[in-house]
């Protein structure tokens, strides 16, 4: 480590903070799966799952797909993609899920026993909804870390 | 231990890449929360499961001892020990990863959960040693979703470790270190200015006496 080192504030241990953080950033979604599959196709495999961003294979536990498919209306199952993404906001303890169709919307509310509202494409649960949520779709959800 | 002022070259340069490496390390710090937060709400829920589960468990294996000692009561002991240990059932687990917020963790079923094998002969043997089997079978179903549970809870647990310390160094040393030093290279350049408007107040009076 030279003299310009030391002044200059490039020094190693602030070079590895930035990689580190950088890494962080990067890795924070990396189990994220590359698409999602409906519910109609992932009822038929044997084990059903979704290749993630990570190379890894996500698997579904076939009660959840069951329970599911006995939840949304007749017909939707392909409307249905899995696995349910969940956006956190740490702020004010919210969930958001992100959802393309109203099928989604459909799932959570019979799971919650109340009406949601979909906005532009998202639906905001809190937090003892998203506890209970979780508890039932254990496999089928997943978290989403929006950076920013 | 407090946060330290970072040794860096008073120049415009070095306060943009401070203020750079700040936007970033405050980025990280509120994603970091937020997933320390996801990662303690499942832990407290998985480890509520656990102990649901691990109950259930104790309860299942009473029941299965109970019906087994029926069971041996019934046929004899020898007699059983015999019938049982005569042919074996192979059962498979399917392994997977599942994954809470970024952390793996295993995932485990029990293939042809709620089939009881039975491996032994049904014409020498009663129902009680089929009721029994029942009640094991379960135990075994138990077992797997502990397995699953307490491996879950365990590695959580040390993610959330991480994380936390993370979260911490973050939050006490790394952005109060760059904030003071963002707040230090501004007063610099203060200071700076100043001492130019004075230096060219005295070359104005000089120029002037000339």
């Amino acid at each position: 480590m030279n003299r310009s080192d030391a002044t200059t504030g490039n020094l190693p241990e602030a070079r590895l903070l930035e990689d580190y953080l950088k890494e962080e950033l990067r890795v924070l979604n990396a189990h994220l799966p590359c698409g999602q599959r409906p519910l109609a196709d992932l009822l038929k495999e044997q084990y059903p799952g979704v290749l993630c961003r990570d190379s890894n294979t996500y698997l579904f536990r076939k009660k959840e797909l069951t329970y599911l498919a006995g939840l949304v209306n007749p017909g939707e199952e392909a409307d249905l993609l899995l696995p349910i993404l969940i956006e956190m906001k740490s702020e004010s303890g919210e969930g958001v899920v992100l959802c393309r169709g109203q099928a989604e919307a459909g799932v959570i509310s019979k799971i919650l026993g109340m009406a949601v509202t979909v906005e532009r494409n998202r639906i905001t649960l809190y937090r003892p909804q998203l506890s209970l949520v979780r508890k039932l779709l254990r496999t089928t959800t997943q978290y989403l870390f929006a950076p920013g | 231990m407090p946060p330290q002022l970072i040794k860096v070259r008073p120049t415009k340069i070095e306060l943009i890449k401070l203020r750079r490496r700040f936007s970033l390390a405050s980025r990280i710090q509120k994603i970091v929360k937020d997933r320390l937060s996801v990662l303690m709400m499942e832990f407290l829920q998985i480890a509520r499961e656990a102990v649901e589960a691990r109950r259930k468990l104790l309860d299942d294996f009473a029941a299965a001892y109970q019906g087994l000692s029926m069971a041996a009561g019934y046929h004899g002991y020898i007699a059983l020990e015999k019938e049982l240990i005569s042919e074996e059932g192979d059962r498979t687990i399917a392994t997977g990863l599942r994954n809470i917020a970024g952390t793996k963790v295993p995932a485990l079923e029990l293939e042809e959960a709620g089939k009881t094998i039975k491996s032994y002969s049904l014409v020498d043997t009663s129902a009680r040693v089929d009721e029994a089997a029942q009640l094991f079978q379960r135990c075994l179903e138990d077992i797997v979703v502990l397995a699953e549970l307490q491996s879950s809870l365990e590695t959580l647990g040390r993610e959330i470790n991480r994380t936390k310390r993370i979260s911490n160094a973050l939050q006490y040393l790394i952005i109060p270190g760059l904030k003071m030093t963002i707040k230090y290279l501004y007063m610099k350049f203060e200071e700076r200015e100043r001492e130019e408007k004075s230096r060219l107040k005295r070359v104005k009076v000089l120029l002037e006496q000339k």
